[in-house]
């Protein structure tokens, strides 16, 4: 790869849209080359600049207007319920049938565009909106979802910093870890769509491994490169006191390595 | 009555679907429309449309793209209907992806110093900024650095190939800089980068 090859692919690469392969031919000609390194810092910089900005100056739904188109649907809903009480009665059956015969394979496949959708987003490098101790970005996140987050500390990983994402369509805390190989963590309210449960399980998508574990009604998908089984090995359940006490204390290790 | 339960349980639904994402659609609707009360009126349309196709959305899958993609088609009829603009997507546009990576534009850009944006852009500059580009490249531009979906996603809510989504958003960004860099020039404080970098290490 040469100079003008990396700049075809700057924008998929700062976007964190480029296959495995291709990233790492972009990131060999980085490591090599004299003058690239500093365009790409600008363009970076200036990409989060322009989103930074863009997000401060984005305006919230004003309230009377929310009230309003929930009225209008309210109003809709009543119309619809007059004329259709017949017929949904009649399809019922058939319905709930093929929901239910398609729903492991759904639930599974699920899980991967979940892996694939947090590896993507995690490759980004959003600009984070706290940086801050892992108590404090835990108080940030405070009344901002709709369910509570934990801030998991692990031993050789500390969150330096937080800011509100998604995954898919479910708005998530997205938590970053500093280490030799820094990690991602997003965390959100999961009404037992997805295939996870309370051990973890290892998936990758875009040269990331995604382990994906859950605490009741939150999953938590932890992305990072080589995020390896030694890696698995050493994330520890949540200290007691972290999680609610209905909660047994999870093990969020795969079967094979607990005790 | 059965009618009854599932018509409450669908809009229950619906509603608890729509929520999270009502902030999003508007703020994206006032950079489209440009303007406060007809991004009302292009939420309003969008979220009627939503909620009476809403037996056709695939429950578990991607809520917010579909949503997203009501709104920017919402949008473009209405859009075509008042004014007759006609879209960006000419001859140009239909350039291969690597033809437009050679583009005399490209050359240039990379050939000049490196000028970084100001830390502190100020935000009503951004929306001018915005407001200036054509739809098309509007669009992209908001769904991928406001709204974050991937360059796939974007693909399907606007049926435009990835490559194009990419071109877009490569000639879209590259014009809200000039813009920027113009205006941060006028007011004589562009620094190059030795000097943005003694400045981070200053500070
Ligand atoms: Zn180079």
């Amino acid at each position: 790869m040469n100079c003008r090859d990396l700049e075809t692919q700057l924008t998929p690469y700062l976007d964190g849209e480029l296959i495995a392969e291709a990233r790492v031919e972009f990131e060999s000609h980085l490591a090599s080359c004299p003058t690239c390194p500093g365009h790409v810092e600008v363009e970076r910089h200036n990409l989060s600049t322009l989103r930074a900005a863009m997000h401060e100056a984005s305006p919230a739904a004003p309230a009377a207007f929310r009230a309003k188109l929930f009225e209008n649907i309210a109003r809709d809903s009543n119309r619809q319920q007059r004329l259709s009480v017949g017929r949904v009665a009649a399809v019922a059956a058939g319905v709930t049938f093929a929901m239910v015969a398609g729903h492991h394979e759904y639930r599974l496949h699920q899980r991967h565009l979940y892996e694939q959708d947090a590896a993507m987003r995690h490759a980004r490098q959003f600009p984070l909106e706290i940086q801050q101790s892992p108590d404090a970005i835990e108080r940030w996140f405070g009344g901002k979802l709709d369910h509570p987050v934990n801030v998991p500390r692990f031993p050789n990983a500390t969150a330096t910093g937080a800011r509100l994402l998604q995954v898919r369509d479910k708005p998530a805390a997205y938590i970053r870890y500093d280490s030799a190989r820094p990690m991602g963590l997003f965390v959100f309210g999961d009404d037992h769509d997805l295939d996870v449960g309370a051990e973890a399980e290892l998936g990758s998508s875009h040269g990331y491994n995604v382990v994906s574990w859950r605490e009741g009604d939150v999953v938590y998908q932890l992305v990072g490169r080589d995020v390896d089984e030694q890696d698995i090995r050493e994330l520890l359940p949540p200290a007691a006191g972290e999680t609610p006490v209905t909660n047994p204390r999870l093990d969020v290790r795969p079967a094979s390595l607990q005790q | 009555m059965f009618g009854f339960s599932r018509s409450n349980q669908n809009r229950a639904q619906f509603e608890a679907l729509l929520t999270p994402w009502l902030d999003p659609l508007y703020a994206s609707a006032v950079r489209l429309t440009r303007n406060e009360r007809n991004a009302e009126d292009l939420v309003q349309d969008t979220v009627m449309r939503a909620w009476r196709f809403f037996e056709k959305f695939e429950k578990g899958t991607n809520f917010r793209a579909w949503i997203f993609k009501i709104l920017t088609n919402t949008f473009i009829n209405s859009y075509r209907r008042n004014t007759r603009e006609r879209s960006l997507q000419d001859e140009s546009e239909r350039q291969s992806v690597e033809a437009r990576f050679f583009s005399a534009e490209l050359t240039e850009q990379t050939q000049n110093p490196e000028e970084f944006l100001l830390n502190r852009v100020m935000s009503q500059d951004v929306l001018v900024a915005i407001d200036t580009l054509s739809i098309d490249f509007r669009m992209v531009v908001i769904l991928a650095d406001l709204q974050e979906f991937s360059y796939k996603e974007i693909a399907e809510i606007l049926d435009i190939p990835v490559g194009t989504v990419m071109s877009r958003l490569f000639r879209g960004r590259k014009q809200l800089q000039k813009i920027l860099l113009a205006r941060e020039g006028e007011s004589a404080e562009t620094i190059d980068l030795n000097a943005f970098r003694e400045r981070k290490k200053l500070a």
